[in-house]
């Protein structure tokens, strides 16, 4: 255990409704108590064959390699309770570390399955893409504990290529905090793809740090509600360096009395003239019960930028509606067309077909049914 | 006393003089219910008013800042405000009774006599008094009521009780509580059920004192099926110390009527100016706010509309330019209680030497307001390295009924557009200028005539020399 961090987790107060930040979360269903004893190591498979010099596998098995980067990618001062928490209590998770000018073609993908019921895990992923190099890696988090609090670190070096997808399937009664961050180097790209499809509360803190010339990183995330599920998510692109670019688009599906919020920032600091900044986060909506808040946020102190952002609630268009029943299809298939249709910007990303795949399944499973 | 920067910015600012004016009344500076006392006395109120200003005063105490509200912390001492001057006895009818050195003041500010021939009404206050309020005969025969707030509780005590503070309780915020506590001057408007007021009642704001808290109240009633324009405007002296202006709008737009209230804001960069708008817009009620903000140290405004009957339309066209020593927090909200309402917000800011200009909102919809439609526009313009821009809109749904539309960009004055108008003869600085007067453009074409001229010689003025 991480003996100041667990002090901090202990000092923070429970967030409750009057942080801005949780205004309409709920986490009361959360218990607390005695959360160091229930801990429980993550079971964590490994698919994929990388070539010779790529480390993949447990974060234990490699700690030498790893510690050169570990706990780098996140700043972990003034954040919330439960990424101290996960400070304090990881152990283990998994590590991709990918040598320089080395690319490997197999997607490698992380499956953790969740310790189940009354129990708590703290995984740590630590990915890094040395100068040159290029990879997909895919992350999975399946299972029903009653919490999980996970940090992934992202390591993009000059001119690496990482494809990115990440996939979040807990169940109802779980709660789920994941804090992700990357730091994109000069002339290197980070494509990611977030799925974000179930627990009681999910908190996701997605972030990159823009740090050398011509670097870049689209974001895309796709998010679903069903029944009381709730769902937050806080995206920050921070750019320190010029000649940046950073593009994110979260799309959530909300149904019954789903709760969501979106907040994003877009941070450009003084002297990064040449930033590409944009910001866009769309909601639909199909529930009466449905409570939906975003927040996207601007703070710029640069001039020779361009940068916009957009955010919208709205339902399934009457019209559109209208039109696919008057050729034929039913009401049940014509949502299914146009929640698919709203979807697809961002499933288009994912450049693993069985990935992409298994998303459209769980999103026809769990909101289209 | 003053500085260098005083004198560079005194140049620039032509309201920045300040004159040496008899004081009728004063108190001694701090916060003390002796003040509330002393200001509820001369008004003559009546005890539910005193007693609804020392309830305020203690909530002011009590009430701290909203966590959303990044600082005022520390900077303003509110015990070296003074809370009530007053250069004047009462407000004047005749502009010739008003005394010579105020008359003076407002020769120089350009609020000659003349522009009432334009206006329907206009009135005058300086520091914590109206000195001068007057309303058209041919309005006052058709029942429009326009005097001071203080004149509106004497003569209307029953119609001013229903509806003085019922938009914004001194509970709201800290800065609605000091104003609820010292309030003083202000307009109290009133139109009669189906009355069309269609040349605008103008009021000008000065503030003369030094470190001097001016909070005047305004209430606007505008009944069924009637129309009323509102203008306002205001300056204060530069010193170097700083002074506050915290005022409080009530409007209350009944069924089918509209009413337009316009701000321009143009204090002297030593004055921290918090205010409270708030319209409450009844079945099919119209609200247009248009809010220009060109100085101040720091403003925080939101003008805000809450939608309380079906069928509503309110608008807020925004307008911030940040030079040096500003921080514009301005904004909108807009409130949705009741079905089949829209709303629309445009915000254009600017922000050049070292200013920063914020954009911060709140669209809310409650699950009763269904097919409600609101659409939030807020573009940016950063003129140099040193400026600073922010957006910061908050949107809360709740239902499937509504259709929220969220957009915002922020960019500089763009090469190829200056290269394009350099390519045809025109000085640099010429044309930054008229990149920047296209891009305020489509709020300027909503403000009366005088206003239009005089931001677009703010604008230049604020632009002129930062250009390198």
């Amino acid at each position: 255990m991480n003996p100041v961090a667990w002090q901090r987790f202990l000092q923070l107060p429970m967030p409750s409704r009057h942080d801005v930040d949780w205004r309409h979360l709920d986490l009361r269903a959360l218990r607390l108590e005695r959360v160091e004893k229930r801990t429980q190591p993550a079971r964590v498979t490994f698919r994929g064959q990388p070539p010779t010099g790529v480390i993949f596998g447990k974060l234990s098995g490699h700690r030498t390699e790893a510690n050169r980067f570990l706990g780098k990618a996140i700043a972990w001062e003034n954040r919330h309770k439960f990424v101290a928490l996960h400070e304090a209590l990881w152990e283990d998770g998994a590590v991709v570390l990918v040598p320089k000018n080395c690319r490997v073609t197999d997607p490698l993908e992380i499956h953790y399955e969740l310790p189940n019921h009354d129990s708590a895990a703290f995984p740590r992923t630590l990915i890094v893409l040395e100068p040159g190099a290029e990879a997909t890696v895919v992350q999975k988090y399946t299972g029903a504990p009653s919490l999980q609090a996970g940090a992934t670190e992202l390591f993009v070096q000059p001119g690496a290529h990482l494809h990115y997808i990440s996939l979040h399937q807990l169940a109802p009664t779980s709660f789920d905090f994941l804090i992700k961050r990357a730091r994109v180097a000069q002339d290197a790209e980070i494509d990611w793809v977030i799925g974000m499809f179930g627990a009681a509360l999910g908190r996701y803190d997605i972030e990159c740090e823009m740090e050398g010339r011509g670097g870049s990183s689209f974001m895309y995330g796709v998010g679903l509600g069903a029944g009381q599920e709730q769902l937050a998510q806080f995206t920050h692109q921070h750019h320190r360096s010029g000649d940046t670019t950073s593009d994110l688009l979260f799309k959530n599906v909300l149904r019954d009395r789903a709760v969501s919020s979106y907040t994003g920032t877009i941070r450009v600091e003084k002297n990064c003239n040449g930033t590409n900044a944009y910001q866009s986060n769309r909601n639909l909506v199909l529930s009466r019960e449905v409570q939906c808040d975003t927040r996207p946020v601007l703070e710029i102190e640069s001039n020779q930028l361009r940068c916009t952002h957009g955010a919208t609630v709205g339902r399934l268009d009457d019209n559109q509606m209208f039109y696919l029943r008057s050729r034929g299809l039913n009401e049940a298939q014509a949502r299914q067309i146009l929640i698919e249709a709203f979807l697809e910007p961002v499933l288009a990303r994912i450049r693993v077909d069985t990935v992409r795949r298994e998303f459209e399944e769980l999103i026809r499973q769990k909101i289209i049914r | 006393m003053s500085t260098p920067v005083t004198e560079l910015l005194r140049s620039h600012y032509k309201e920045g003089f300040h004159d040496d004016l008899p004081i009728v009344r004063a108190v001694p500076k701090g916060l003390k219910h002796e003040v509330v006392d002393y200001i509820s006395d001369v008004k003559g109120e009546p005890d539910w008013m005193r007693e609804f200003r020392h309830r305020s005063l203690d909530l002011f105490l009590k009430q701290g800042l909203p966590d959303w509200l990044p600082g005022l912390r520390d900077e303003i001492d509110y015990n070296e405000i003074t809370y009530y001057v007053s250069p004047v006895e009462k407000p004047q009818r005749r502009w010739e009774d008003v005394p010579e050195e105020i008359r003076r003041t407002y020769d120089k500010l350009g609020i000659a006599k003349e522009e009432q021939k334009l206006l329907g009404g206009l009135g005058a206050q300086i520091d914590s008094e109206m000195a001068y309020h007057n309303i058209q005969e041919s309005l006052a025969k058709r029942g429009v009521v326009f005097l001071s707030c203080d004149e509106g509780l004497k003569q209307y005590p029953d119609l001013f009780r229903e509806y003085f503070s019922k938009a914004i309780p001194p509970e709201d915020n800290k800065f609605a509580a000091l104003n609820s506590a010292f309030w003083s001057g202000g307009s109290f408007v009133y139109i009669p059920k189906g009355v069309k007021c269609d040349i605008p009642l103008s009021v000008y704001f000065r503030i003369n004192a030094e470190q001097f808290g001016q909070f005047e109240r305004t209430l606007i009633i505008v009944d069924e099926d009637a129309f009323c324009h509102y203008v306002e405007g205001c300056s204060a002296p530069i010193y170097t110390t700083n002074s506050l202006h915290a005022a409080v709008v009530e409007i209350f737009v009944k069924n089918r009527a509209r009413c337009r209230y316009t701000t321009i804001q143009n204090w002297s960069t030593d004055v921290y100016n918090l205010v409270t708008k708030r319209a409450m817009l009844y079945e099919r009620a119209v609200m247009e706010w248009v809010d220009g903000n060109l100085g101040s140290k720091r403003t925080v405004k939101y003008p805000s509309c809450y939608f309380l009957g079906e069928g509503g339309h309110g608008e807020v066209l925004s307008l911030a330019s940040a030079d040096r020593g500003m921080w514009q927090d301005a904004g909108a909200k807009m409130v949705f209680m009741a079905p089949n309402c829209t709303g629309r917000i445009n915000s254009k800011s600017i922000s050049g030497r070292t200013g920063r200009a914020s954009y911060r909102g709140l669209v809310q919809v409650r699950p009763e307001a269904t097919n409600c439609r609101v659409q939030v526009n807020c573009d940016a313009l950063i003129l140099d390295e040193q400026s600073r821009s922010d957006t910061y809109p908050v949107m809360e749904i709740k239902g499937d009924l509504a259709t929220v539309e969220h957009e915002a960009s922020v960019s500089n004055v763009s090469e190829e557009q200056l290269f394009y108008l350099m390519s045809r003869g025109i000085k640099k600085e010429d044309a930054v200028s008229m990149i920047v007067n296209g891009f305020i453009e489509p709020i300027v074409k909503e403000l009366p005539m005088e206003f239009a001229v005089e931001i677009n010689r703010l604008i230049n003025l604020q632009m002129e020399g930062s250009v390198g």
